[in-house]
């Protein structure tokens, strides 16, 4: 039954005799291994649409981009040009590696040529800022423009601030730094925003969620100060493809802006191959692992002369996929290495080292970790192979992007690890064809996250009257700020009256500053090693719990909820751990109603009760559960934003002979809907939460040993239902933040889309009875009923009863008629 | 307490965040001035039609109470609205006419071209969110030396009190502080850059005692404080002295329509350390 991997010798006749291009590696992999490609596309290549070096571009400049030879722009760099000359908010969305930094470039050097204007950078991390000013500083050395770029981050040491405060013309800096070292200290800059003429924001497709609704407050007290010394600035925002590119950056900056979508670059041909690994164990839907299957790809490619790049999901699988393919490639110690490794936590040198070694074509394999995924330059590649999917379409195909430059055809391939969410998205290639990514959604007015900022921006400017900030009055949050003692009234004005400095407690990351921090005790020392939410502590810290950063295993000893701290060492485990979590909804506020099918779907307010008594202890791969564990947490409270899901009970009676059933049902289809909804609203896993219960908060379900719906009383106790109770079980998904980041609106507007795809999703599910990757957790006795059902095809009481079955009949009560 | 507050704060203790201490809701509460109708609308949902009805409400509120006191004393003549003057002259020293400022790196200077100047914050968080509500300046006039404090009583009195301060300020005045060059003048430099006013320290000559007096006196005393170096060099002993940390408290409960007592304690505090910036500079400079 194994079919694990093949041997070398057979996958060796793939190499190709010449070096060749994606195309022909594309199909040769898919003769060879039918069976593992689930989805095959290719995208078709374009002509590269060129324009003239712009007549109104300074000399000097244009004579600098020839002597590095840029003769001519891309359509999209001209259009971005003619847009920001006209005064207009521009937003570029191309694909990796299209010049996207000439279409800021070129309006920010000709300003600060022309009149000293200056222009502020925001990248979301240091290394792609230190990359930009040394484009920078290329381009003026090359023209002699006399233009001073800078970065400035949390590396810059005190003295060459005031330089660059003074002399910089372009700052080239993050939205943590603008946050919380250059608006507090607005003035210090005065000279600075006086002049600032353009600001220039990358990578706004990161900017989402929690993230994307700070940096939105930011950028509204960025205008703010701006206003004040009488600047209002154009912004030139870039985006990877994302779903609403244009709409995400009109929401950013709370502006008009002219999208570019159209890349003038040209590309060849791009072949994508979605790949499953072999099922090895088909009754525990158990597969060979990605590593295996990405390790042959590699080293196929390579073999056939193809520049490969690998993308790893943690820093140990780049080392562990680095050694594999050095034990092929590098034996020999006399010749140069053809394979490197890619990582944070490398030094910049070693970096600069591999980019540069990757641009001679020197090396002809990379393993890299998400570390290249942004605009870092590394020159020609021929495949792109990704180990696991990284967690979002628009991801994939940046990642896919990295192949291609040399107008010649590109291979993609994406291999799925065992993972739900990669198991679903393998199984939906038109997830990938469909060319609509997942949308980037913020929401700035997040009432914790406003707060905050309305607090920041006082800090920086008093308030008058009236005022603005973004879309709301500031006075009802002002006057919440006043009660609490750091504003103090005087007429129309609101000034800033504590000995603080708030900036310094608001992190872009989170909602609220209960962060708990995880702190390593491995070998005597005390390191710091990651931050968790408070949302998520009592679900992922609880004492016992395996905390896995990087795919490394670490346990919790000691969590000290008071003090915000959890205290782990690294272990070696071969299980992973699992809250069990009563959660208890009650409905506040209904703002939506729809039919859904025989039921109806909602989204409104609700109160949620969140108990954790215990936790699973779940073996690796195979998913058997392996042992308990108890947890001792106070409760958690919240109120948030959910969409939910009912059937009447007269529809439930009729489909299904006992409640029992029912509840069964519910939680399979809770497992399926949330699974895709934390794709389609490109969410993390955690940041959505699901449960089943009903509709008045009388009871809950929850599964129990068995993996069997077991209702539950408000006391958590299990509790069994009077015959003559009212019975409306209801399929919720919540937003896991107090007052909701904004995920549950647009999942009630896609709420027919998310049942389809959750009936797809089971349907295609190449399980029997149920796995994680459908339904939820393997049920061995289930498993047993539905080998049963197969040995003996007459015994249909024996499938009837699957979890499978179960949630697709609640699903088919759902679907839109 | 409002709706919203209300509203914030539970969600903030979701999300983990520490009980919000509101000391004026509290006094409030206990003076008997909180509404039980606040209560009634604090758990209603985020909704839009919630929010500006919220907005509303929020706006037709009166502004905060305060814990009202008699004494409401600040000493001197008011300028303008909000804006208070004293000017003592005190027989101090004896001041060489021409002063060797050469321990400090700075040419000799006559006595009459010095301003000794200290600031009173609201804080240290530092950043455009922390101001000066007092500003203390001294020199010599005559031989006599002359003290002036000029302390606002409301907020909006800060540009009176900037621009007051301006018009001290010469020229070619030489600058005197303890710890000015770091904290006071770079302070001053924010609030003037946020009054929209010309900055009138900028450029001037600038001898700031801390530095000569670390590197002096460095290891030898327990630190380098003002209050150390008037006790190790001229025999100060305070008494009654507020400490600066208090200073700020003391005027915000001023602010507040609270007891100006402390708020008098800091003028007689400052007063006090710009006569120690004359003593100290004077008994350094006779060491050369």
């Amino acid at each position: 039954m194994n079919a694990l991997p093949d041997r070398y010798d057979t996958a060796d006749e793939l190499v190709l005799r010449a070096p060749s291009d994606g195309r022909t590696l594309a199909q040769r992999l898919s003769k060879r291994y039918a069976a593992r490609i689930t989805g095959a596309f290719v995208v078709p290549g374009r002509k590269g649409s060129f324009a003239p070096l712009p007549e109104d571009l300074p000399p000097a400049l244009a004579t600098a981009l020839r002597s590095r030879g840029i003769e001519q722009l891309y359509s999209h760099q001209a259009q971005a040009w003619a847009a920001s000359q006209a005064g207009e908010h521009v937003a570029v969305v191309t694909p990796t590696a299209s010049g996207k930094s000439l279409c800021y470039t070129l309006p920010v050097i000709t300003a600060a040529m022309a009149n000293r204007a200056k222009a502020l950078y925001l990248f979301p991390t240091k290394a792609l800022a230190q990359d930009q000013v040394a484009e920078l500083l290329e381009l003026n050395n090359a023209g002699e423009l006399g233009v001073k770029a800078f970065t400035f981050d949390g590396d810059t040491p005190g003295d060459a601030r005031q330089a660059i405060r003074l002399h910089g013309d372009i700052v080239v800096s993050n939205p943590d730094m603008l946050h919380q070292a250059i608006l507090p200290h607005h003035t210090k800059w005065a000279q600075f925003f006086e002049n600032l003429r353009y600001v220039v924001i990358d990578e706004v497709h990161t900017y989402r969620g929690v993230f994307g609704s700070h940096v939105a407050n930011v950028i509204r007290r960025l205008k703010r100060v701006c206003a004040f010394y009488g600047v209002t600035p154009q912004f030139i925002l870039c985006s990877a493809t994302i779903g609403n590119p244009h709409e995400h950056a009109e929401a950013l900056i709370e502006d008009a802006v002219t999208a570019i979508t159209e890349s003038g670059a040209p590309t060849g041909d791009q072949h994508v191959l979605l790949w499953n690994p072999p099922v090895v164990n088909p009754d525990l839907g158990l597969r060979a692992s990605a590593r295996s299957q990405t390790n042959r790809i590699a080293r196929l490619a390579i073999k056939s002369g193809m520049k490969t790049l690998v993308f790893a999901q943690s820093r140990s699988m780049v080392e562990v996929l680095t050694k594999y393919l050095k034990d092929v490639f590098d034996h020999d110690p006399r010749k140069p290495p053809r394979i490197r490794a890619y990582r944070g936590g490398y030094l910049p040198k070693e970096r600069r080292a591999a980019e540069r070694a990757m641009r001679a074509g020197s090396i002809d394999g990379i393993v890299s970790t998400s570390a290249l995924e942004l605009g870092v330059d590394i020159g020609s590649l021929d495949v792109v192979v990704l180990n696991g999917y990284p967690g979002s379409v628009a991801a994939t195909w940046q990642r896919f992007g990295r192949a291609g430059r040399r107008q010649q055809s590109a291979l993609g391939v994406l291999v799925a690890s065992s993972h739900p969410l990669d198991q679903y998205l393998v199984r939906h290639p038109e997830f990938f064809q469909g060319a609509t990514p997942e949308h980037a959604r913020i929401q700035p007015d997040q009432p914790l996250i406003l707060l905050d900022h309305i607090r920041c921006a006082a800090f920086e400017l008093p308030f008058n009257g009236d005022e603005m900030f973004g879309t709301e009055v500031a006075t009802p949050w002002l006057e919440v700020l006043g009660e609490e003692g750091v504003l103090h009234r005087e007429g129309e004005r609101w000034e800033w009256i504590a000995d603080s400095y708030p900036a310094i407690a608001v992190s872009l990351r989170s909602v609220a500053d209960g962060n708990f921090v995880v702190v390593d005790r491995t070998d005597g020392r005390q390191t710091i090693i990651a931050e968790v939410d408070y949302s998520a502590a009592a679900v992922t810290l609880y004492e016992g719990a395996i905390h896995m950063i990087q795919s490394t295993p670490y346990q919790v000893e000691r969590l000290d909820w008071e003090g915000r701290k959890a205290y782990v060492t690294r272990t070696q485990v071969d299980y992973y751990t699992d809250a069990i979590d009563y959660t208890r909804l009650k409905v506040l506020d209904c703002f939506d109603s729809s039919h859904a099918g025989a039921g109806e779907a909602h989204h409104g307010e609700v109160h949620v009760v969140r108990h954790v008594p215990g936790y699973k202890k779940i073996r690796f791969y195979s998913h058997e559960n392996i042992g308990y564990g108890p947890v001792n947490l106070p409760d958690q409270e919240l109120h948030t934003t959910a969409v939910w899901w009912q059937l009447p009970q007269a529809v439930l009676d009729a489909v299904f002979e006992q409640r029992q059933q029912a509840l069964d049902g519910f939680l399979g289809a809770a497992n399926a809907l949330h699974l895709v909804a934390t794709v389609a609203v490109m969410a993390e896993a955690r940041d959505l939460q699901k449960s089943v219960g009903s509709g008045d908060g009388a009871w809950f379900v929850s599964a129990d040993r068995q993996g069997r719906g077991q209702l539950r009383g408000t006391d958590g106790q299990p509790a069994a239902l009077a015959a003559d109770a009212p019975f409306t079980p209801t399929v919720y998904l919540y937003d896991a933040f107090p007052g909701g980041i904004g995920h549950s609106e647009p999942l009630f507007q896609r709420r027919e889309d998310l049942i389809a795809q959750s009936v797809s999703l089971i349907e295609r599910c190449d399980c029997r009875a149920g796995c994680p990757a459908c339904v939820g957790p393997v049920l061995a006795a289930d498993e047993h009923a539905a080998e049963a059902r197969s040995a003996d095809p007459q015994n249909e009481a024996a499938e009837a009863g699957t979890p499978k079955v179960l949630a697709l009949r609640v699903l088919a009560l759902l679907v839109a008629l | 307490m409002s709706p919203l507050h209300a509203r914030l704060r539970q969600l903030r203790t979701q999300a983990g965040h520490p009980q919000l201490t509101s000391p004026l809701a509290t006094a409030r509460a206990g003076c008997g001035v909180a509404t039980a109708k606040d209560h009634t609308l604090a758990n209603t949902s985020l909704s839009p039609e919630v929010r500006r009805l919220l907005q509303r409400h929020a706006h037709l509120k009166r502004g905060p109470a305060y814990l009202a006191s008699t004494d409401r004393d600040v000493p001197g003549i008011e300028l303008s609205p909000g804006l208070r003057y004293t000017e003592t002259c005190v027989d101090w020293l004896k001041p060489p006419v021409i002063i060797d400022a050469g321990f400090a790196r700075v040419k000799p200077v006559h006595h009459q071209r010095l301003l000794h100047f200290d600031t009173e914050t609201t804080g240290l968080a530092g950043g455009t969110g922390t101001r000066a509500f007092m500003i203390g300046a001294a020199d010599w006039v005559d031989g006599r030396f002359r003290i002036r404090q000029l302390t606002i009583t409301s907020m909006a009195a800060e540009a009176a009190m900037l621009r007051t301060f301006a018009a001290w300020v010469g020229d070619d005045s030489v600058l005197v502080s303890y710890n000015g060059k770091c904290y006071d003048a770079p302070l001053l430099a924010t609030r003037y850059r946020l009054a929209r006013l010309a900055n009138p320290l900028l450029g001037l000559a600038h001898i700031d005692l801390l530095h000569p007096v670390r590197r002096h006196w460095k290891g030898q005393w327990e630190n380098c404080r003002l209050a150390t170096a008037e006790r190790q060099l001229l025999g100060v002993v305070r008494e009654d002295d507020l400490p600066g940390s208090e200073a700020p408290a003391a005027w915000l409960t001023y602010l507040r329509g609270g007891a100006a007592k402390n708020l008098r304690r800091v003028a007689a505090h400052n007063a006090q350390d710009l006569k120690s910036l004359a003593g100290v500079l004077l008994r350094m400079a006779g060491m050369v």
